[in-house]
Formats: C-alpha cells, structure tokens, sequence
C-alpha cells in the first residue's frame, strides 16, 4: 500500500523534475545554439556558420581584440587568484580549526561572514575603500585580485576545514608518537591527506572567480581590466552580435572544463588513496559550497 | 595539540589579518563616507575618518527618503520582489529537492548532476538566454503571440524582473535544500504513516518540522543575494519602475557623483541582511544541532 | 548666472558660416572680447562659461613641448559607446603604429567621478561637454593642447575655435554637433503626432513600456522644462527644478519609461516606438537597423525649444602618451578621417569642411531623418547648456534621484 502510493507521487514528480531540467537548461542550449548564427541577429535564425566564433576578421570572439581581452582578463585574474587564495586559506583553515583562547571568536567571525555577506555589500565597501582609504591600491586588476580574494577565503576555509574534521587529529598524532616534528607531521602527514580539498577549493575558487560579476564590476578601471561577464552585462541589451553567445558559452566551457578535471582529478585521488565515494564524494566536495 | 597555540595563531595570522584589512576595515570606510561631509564643488563625499565627528545630516536625509521620500518606493518594492520570488522558488525547489532526496533510483546520479549544471552556468549567460528569448523577435516572445500573448517582457514589466530573480536563484535553492531533506531520517516518516498517519500529515507533522532550520537557511541563503542584486533587474527590465535597492546603490556608487547616499544605503542594507543572517546562523546551529543528536 | 533668451553673438555668426560653408575667418576673438570674455568663477571655484559670459579658463601647467616624438605602446580612451569608428580606429592604430584602448561611460557626471577617484585614467577623453567641463578644470585632470600638433584644427567650425566655454581652445577640441529631440519609429507614429508640444508625445499612454528617456539628468530634466513651457536648460529657479521632476515623475507613472542612452540600439530593433535623445543617435540607429529594414521606419521630431551642442576632445593631465593623444585629436579633426568616423557614428563632425548640405548631398542621410541633421537655423534658436552651480545642481539630482528611484 505504502510503497504503491509512494510509487505515484515518486512519477508525478518525475514530470516536475524533468520539466525543471528542460526550463533550466533549454535557454542556455538555445543561446549556445544561437552563437553559431549566420546573421547579426541572436533572436532570428539565418544559418549555422562560425561567422562569430572565428570566422569574422573583426567581430568574432577569437578575432575581436576586445572579446580576447576579456577572455584573458578573465583567466589571468581568476588564476592569480587561486594562486594567493590557496595558501592563505588553507593556512587560515587549520589555524582556525585549532586556534584557542583569545582572539577566537574574532578568527571564527572573520572566516565565516564573507560567506553569508552579500557581495554588493563587499563589492560597495571595497570599491569605497580603495578609492578613498588604500588609495595606493590601484582599481582594475589588483583591485580584483584583492576583492576576489576577500571574497572566496572563505570558501577555502570551509571546505579545508571539513577535511580537516573527516580526518581528525589521530594520523599526526600517530606520526609524532613516531618522532616526528609538529611540523613534519603537518608537512609529510596532515597537507598531503588535505589535497583532495584543495583540489575541490580550486575548482570552486576558479569557477566563482571567473564567473564573478558584482566584486570585479564595481572594482573595474574601465576596458583594461574588463572581464568575460563584465563584457556579456555591458552588451546584453542592445545590438549586440551572436559573438557574445560565443563568448558566454566559452565562459561555460571553462567552468565545465575545470569542474570535469577536478571531479576526475578528485575521484582518482580517492581511488589510488583506498577512499571510498568515487564520482559522488567528489561531486560532494565540488558542491559543499552550497549546503 | 593544545600545547602549541601559538603555531596555530601563526597560521591563522595571515588570512585574519587579511580579512581584517579587506573585510573589517572596508564597513568602516563605508560609514565614514556615509557619515562625512559633502565636497563643496563636486558633491561628492569626504569621508570623515573620526568617528567622534560623525555627521549624520546627510544619513537621516536618506532615512527619510527610506521611509517617507523617493526610496520609500524601491525599498517596499524590493522587499515585494524578494519575497514573490522566494514564494516562487520554494515552490520550484521544494518538490524538486524532496524527490531527489527521497529517490534512489537509477537515475539519481543523472538527475542530481542535471540539476547541478545551472549551478555552473554563468549568471550572465543565463539571464543573455532569457534576453535573447525574451526580447519582441525572440523565440519565447514568438511563441507567446501564436497564443495571442502580445506582452513587452523586456520593457520594464515586474513579472520579468521577479521570474528572472526565480530563474536565476533557484539552483541555489535547490542543493542546500536537498542536502537538508537528505540528511532527514526517513524512517520517522515511515514510522508516521505505519501508524496512520496520511501522506499530507506525515509531511505536515515530521517531514516539515525535522526540516524546518534547513528550509530556513537555505532560503535565507539566497534571499540575501537577492536583496542585493542589481544586474537581474538591469539586464531584464532597466525601468526606474522596477528599480530595487541594489540598483540604487550601484547608481549612487558607479553612475553618480553622490557616493554618499550608496554607501548609506550599504550601511541600511548590511544592517537589514544582519538580522536575516543572525537567523541564518541559528538555523543552521539548530539544524547541527538536529543532525547530530 | 543664465538666462533663457540669451543669443550668443558667436554662435549666430558660426551659423552665419556654417550657412555659407566657406571661408576660415575666426569670428571669436575680437567680438567675444568686445563682450567683456572675463571669467566668471563662482565662490565655490568652478569656472563657468557662458554664452553670455564667456571664460578663458585657468591653466596651471604648460603645454607639452612643441616636435616631440609620437609614444609607442597603448593610447588609452575615454569614450561613449559606439562613438569612434572601429576603421577610424584602426586606421590610427596603422597609421602611428600603436594599440588603441577604449573605456567606456554612460553618463557624463560618472565619467567626473571616476577620474577623480582614479578609476579611469585615460589619454584621451573623447565626447565630453560644457556640463561637465568646468569640473574636470577644478579637478585638474585636463592639460592645456599644444595646437602646433593639431594643424587640422583649423577644420573646425570658425565659431567653435573660440567656445564660450573655453576661450583660445586651450584645452578642447570639438568633436560632433548635435540637438537633443525624439528618435521614433515611423511606422508606429506618425509625424503628426507631434504636431502640438510634441514633447507630450513621451507623455502618451499609447507607447507605454515603448518608450525611452536619456539617462542624463541634465538633458531629461531640461526637457521636462522645455515640455512645461520653460526655455531655460540650466534654470536655477527651484520650483522650476521641481515642476519639471514632478513631470518626470507623471510619466513614469504614465508610461513606465526606460531611461538609457541605447534608443539608437534599441528603435531600430522595433524594441520600443519612441525614445527621448540626441539627434545624432538616429544616425547611429540607421547602423543598427536589423538587414533589410527600410531607413524610412526611423523618424525623428527636431523641437522648437530645445539644447544644441557640440561635444569635445580633450587630454588628461596624467597623459601616458600626450603626444600620441594630439595625434588622435588631429587624426579626428581631418576632413576625410571625420568623414570615415561619421559613417559609422553617424552624428555631424564638427568641422567647417563638413557641411549640411555635402551630408545631404552624400546620400547617406534617410529622407526620413533629414529633420534630424543640425542646421544652421536650428542651431540659432539652440540653447546652450552650462556648468551648474554646485547648490543648482544638488537640486536637479535631487529631483533627477526621486524620477529614477522610481
């Protein structure tokens, strides 16, 4: 009885949820689809070519100098990035997690409220403190840099830090009871066992980054530190060319890219390390972020 | 491990400090200019760094217009906005996070990571899609007409603004919301309805209780960027009649000489999203909490 | 500080000129300093000109040096969109061997604020008007031009070698002429329309969510003014100000307007009827007309009483190529390079060498949209638009906050 009625909601959500998956994805397939249009319209069909992906000397994505700009703008910023928030959060996030006495409860509310702040409020704030306050920081990419990073320490800290729990104090206890420096058992015990959630931080900290609107936008200095989503929000409206469908859905293609090599790189680890999970756990440290 | 705290602070030192000088310090700027005076020549502000010399002329200015002036308008339409696609969302989301909770199939994995690819779509790219679609030759706009639908999506029309909130923050309803129902101890429910209870008590009576702190979180989670957003609203509609407070606050910011009012109006909204957040924190504690017993 | 039935001297005998369309004889200098061109600081120390009152404003550095060698590298911009050639532009970056950047803005009293507080740090600042003039001097962002650099500038419209706003041309150049009026769409609404205060047409419930307003506060309000039955575009008198917010305000409850500067975008894409804006957008719009629309379907209704200008090139103090940034200013001011620039941003160059009637004659101007081209005539009856007083101004944005706040 039970299991029949379950049964019935169970098929009556399935149309719920796929309807979801078409409404939710449908769009975006069509604006991909509309990326490889042969006119200069995005909403009227008129051929498939890659007259704006390559094809055009002057208005495709690969050809247009402004269009490049903002692609590489957009990774160079997102991997200077990754390369200071790395360290600083993962050194922040075993610090936090053993941290005690004084000082304690400021290091716990400093890590977690960027999470839950808003980030026009960050995005504002620092935009006024560096044109009026750190007037040495200069807006445009290091600017970003800075705001970016604000931004997603936090993020760091929280999935190191779920590590740092699942794993527990037994492995560099164990190795100082064989003679091991603290430091030596952090260094040869504890950092390799946290690899799987910096890879996970990577992917995350990449993916947020580039698609970052609100923080880069209020900290930009014009076209020189122009991202690919600074780019697509300026020309959205108005006659702008099927390029900027190409370019969205190579901004796409970059955070799929990097959310693959990480699941895989993530589930290999795993797998060489006797882990169990897989694909799921992986997916599970990808997506921590939100839960 | 206690024995070496000050290895630990060491660690900790240099993402405190960081979060200090670009996290604390950048809220006291923000009431400095919001609390300064006015530039003579340019109106533009002059941050007053001494606290003790705060002028707060300009500030209950704004609040008046918060309450009783033009900004009375955008903030009761925010809160409207907000609250419609939260209303929206959670009856989008919901079901969606219960079945993929409860389901064990097959095709969970499928499903599970179909509904997580929006999450990795490019805002931006997702609200072009709906532009694109949207705009009076695009396909969703053709399609309506053959319906005789003749409506200006585009043209500052609310149901857009709102739908695109919906749209664009939904997916990150959804995942917080099945890692809450996940975590549910499904048996209770079980146990309910093997003792009589129907299907819409079980779900009344334990289902929504043992979920309620993680309901609550996760749409705390996005009502906060919500509440903030701007560019939704910019790129779907850019009709002072739909104008919400994050609008307002990149206009003064970026497109005025006034950055007084903007960041006064940061200063309004953090303390706004502050009483959201604290609830966000409980739940969450009383959702650890709940979890763990 | 203004009065609204001022004719400037000046400007009358540029049209004069311009009707002719031969001849260089710089008008300005002797009559103006018949006029009294003092300067006309106000307390606060924003030095405004008038037509009236015309102003040779103050310089605290020199001119770079006369023969130095063009800068290699990037030449930074500071621009409207869609206001430069992409050709023009590249034939610049060939012609002198360098990058061209360009940074964008929207509205004019942004673009102050942002090179105060150092957001942008452009070259060269292209597009820029006597609103927004006098604060870029009190800033000290602008350095004065070493015209041996620009010999083309002798191209400019006699009138305009001298503006009111800055005597001897020390530190602008004039780029495009252009009136502000209602860009529509024939094919929507007819001429007739506006046959009576036309300004009441972005009133009309029929185009309610089709409809559009600059987003320049000056140049809005001004209208609403204008639409009132006031004649003056930098009025003082608050309740002046006032009415003309309150206006605004009846028609956004009345037809729910968008308020951007993207009606040359946006009309020719049939996404909305009507927009309030500058006359040489709808010669930008003809670009953007989707492939095999007619020209005709785009309109536009030149008002009686309304503001005609001309915008300007000008060179940032903190210059990293100053001498490249001369070059550009002269590259734009050639006849043929204008001509090449003009067709694609399709508002009139200001130069003596370019005149209505080759524009006419040139075939490139919609019959439907002659009324939109800037004429002698038109630009007499035109009124300028100056520099507010700081306490002026704080009321047109207050009123200008309530209408956008919605």
């Amino acid at each position: 009885m039970i299991n029949r009625l379950r049964g019935r909601r169970t098929s009556a959500l399935v149309y719920v949820i796929w309807g979801y998956i078409i409404w939710s994805l449908v769009p975006v397939i069509i604006a991909v689809i509309y990326s490889f249009n042969d006119g200069r319209s995005r909403t009227v069909w008129q051929g498939f070519s890659f007259r704006w992906w390559w094809q055009d000397p002057n208005a495709s994505v690969f050809q247009s100098s402004e269009m490049r700009n903002a692609i590489i703008n957009s990774l160079v910023l997102a991997v200077a990035t990754l390369l200071v928030v790395t360290p600083l959060g993962v050194a922040l996030a075993i610090g936090a997690q053993r941290i005690s006495g004084r000082g304690t409860n400021v290091v716990q509310g400093l890590t977690s409220a960027p999470l839950i702040t808003p980030e026009i409020v960050v995005g504002a704030a620092l935009l006024i403190t560096f044109t009026r306050l750190f007037t040495a920081v200069p807006l445009g990419f290091t600017a970003q840099l800075l705001g970016n990073v604000t931004f997603s320490l936090s993020s760091v800290v929280v999935i190191v830090r779920a590590r740092l729990v699942s794993i527990g104090p037994s492995f560099e206890e164990a190795a100082r009871d064989l003679g091991a420096t603290r430091w030596q058992a952090l260094r040869f015990v504890l950092l390799p066992m946290l690899w799987p959630s910096v890879m996970a931080s990577l992917v995350v900290v990449f993916a947020t980054v580039i698609d970052d609107f609100i923080i880069t936008s209020f900290l930009s200095a014009g076209v020189s530190s122009e991202t690919v989503p600074l780019r697509i929000y300026s020309s959205v409206r108005g006659g702008a060319t099927p390029a900027l469908n190409a370019l969205a859905t190579l901004l796409v293609l970059t955070s799929f890219t990097v959310l693959i090599v990480g699941l895989f790189g993530l589930s290999t680890w795993r797998k060489r390390h006797g882990e169990r999970g897989g694909m799921r756990a992986a997916l599970a440290d990808v997506t921590r972020m939100s839960s | 491990m206690r024995r070496a705290p000050r290895l630990w602070t060491l660690f900790a030192l240099p993402g405190t400090t960081w979060l200090i000088a670009l996290f604390a310090i950048p809220f006291y700027a923000v009431a400095c200019v919001a609390f300064g005076t006015i530039d003579p020549i340019f109106r533009d502000a002059v941050p007053q760094w001494n606290p003790m010399s705060w002028d707060f002329t300009q500030a209950s200015q704004t609040l008046a217009s918060l309450t009783s002036g033009p900004l009375r308008g955008v903030a009761i339409r925010t809160v409207v906005y907000v609250f419609c696609a939260m209303v929206i969302s959670f009856t989008i989301g919901f079901p969606i996070a219960y079945f993929l909770a409860r389901h064990s199939g097959k095709r969970k994995l499928l499903f599970l990571a179909l509904i997580i690819v929006p999450f990795w779509v490019n805002y931006l790219m997702r609200m072009l899609a709906w532009v694109n679609l949207l705009s009076s030759d695009g396909l969703f706009t053709r399609f309506m007409r053959l319906f005789g639908v003749n409506y200006n999506w585009l043209d500052g029309s609310p149901i857009t603004v709102v739908l695109g909130l919906v749209y664009g923050y939904v997916p990150f309803l959804i995942l917080p919301l099945y890692a809450t129902l996940e975590r549910l101890d499904w048996r209770l429910i079980d146990a309910a309805r093997d003792l009589g209870a129907n299907s819409r008590q079980a779900f009344r009576l334990v289902t929504m209780p043992m979920s309620k702190a993680g309901l609550v979180a996760a749409g705390i989670l996005i009502a906060l960027p919500m509440f903030g957003d701007y560019y939704t609203n910019d790129l779907l509609s850019r009709s002072p009649s739909t104008e919400m407070l994050g609008n307002q606050i990149d206009f003064f910011l970026n497109a005025s000489s006034q950055p007084q009012n903007g960041a006064l109006l940061v200063i309004v909204l953090s303390i706004f999203l502050l009483v959201l957040m604290s609830f966000y924190l409980r739940s969450t504690r009383q959702q650890a909490r709940q979890t763990t017993r | 500080m203004t009065t609204s039935n001022f004719r400037p001297m000046q400007r009358r005998d540029f049209l004069r000129k311009l009707a002719i369309t031969t001849g260089g004889i710089t008008v300005g200098g002797s009559l103006l300093a018949a006029c009294g061109g003092g300067s006309s600081t106000t307390s606060d120390g924003l030095s405004i000109g008038t037509p009236q009152n015309p102003i040779k404003l103050p310089v605290s550095t020199d001119p770079i040096a006369d023969g130095l060698a063009n800068e290699s590298g990037t030449l930074e911009i500071l621009n409207w969109a869609d206001y430069m050639n992409p050709e023009s532009i590249a034939a610049f970056e060939t012609k002198f061997g360098v990058k061209i950047s360009t940074s964008i803005y929207d509205t004019e009293e942004a673009a102050v604020a942002k090179l105060r507080n150092g957001t942008f740090k452009p070259d060269v600042i292209l597009g820029m008007t006597d609103t927004g003039l006098a604060k870029l001097i009190a800033a000290d962002i602008l350095q004065p031009l070493n015209k041996s650099y620009i010999p083309n500038f002798g191209n400019v419209i006699s009138g305009l070698r001298n503006p009111y706003y800055d005597l001897e041309s020390q530190y602008t150049v004039p780029y495009f002429l252009y009136g502000n009026g209602i860009g529509y769409r024939t094919d929507v609404i007819d001429k007739s329309a506006f046959a009576q205060n036309g300004y009441e047409v972005l009133w009309d419930t029929k185009y309610k969510g089709r409809l559009a307003v600059l987003d320049s506060y000056r140049d809005t309000l001004a209208m609403a003014i204008f639409r009132n039955g006031g004649n003056d575009a930098n009025s003082s008198d608050p309740d002046e100000i006032k009415k003309a917010g309150e206006a605004l305000i009846e028609m956004r409850e009345a037809v729910n307007p968008k308020v951007d500067i993207l009606g040359y975008q946006e009309i020719p894409a049939g996404n909305r009827d009507i927009q309030f804006l500058w006359s040489g957008d709808m010669f930008t719009a003809v670009q953007y007309l989707p492939e095999g629309v007619d020209p005709g379907v785009l309109g536009f209704w030149y008002p009686e009483t309304t503001v005609t200008k001309n915008d300007f090139m000008c060179i940032t103090k903190a210059a990293k190529s100053p001498v490249l940034a001369h070059q550009l200013i002269n590259f734009l001011s050639d006849t043929d390079n204008a001509l090449l620039n003009r067709e694609y941003v399709g508002y009139q160059p200001a130069l003596e060498t370019i005149t209505v009637d080759m524009l006419l004659a040139s075939e490139t101007i919609p019959e439907s949209l002659v009324d939109a081209l800037v004429t002698p005539e038109k630009y007499e009856i035109g009124l300028a638009q100056v520099t507010l007083e700081p306490e002026v101004d704080a009321l047109w944005l207050e009123q200008w906050t309530a209408f956008t706040a919605g």
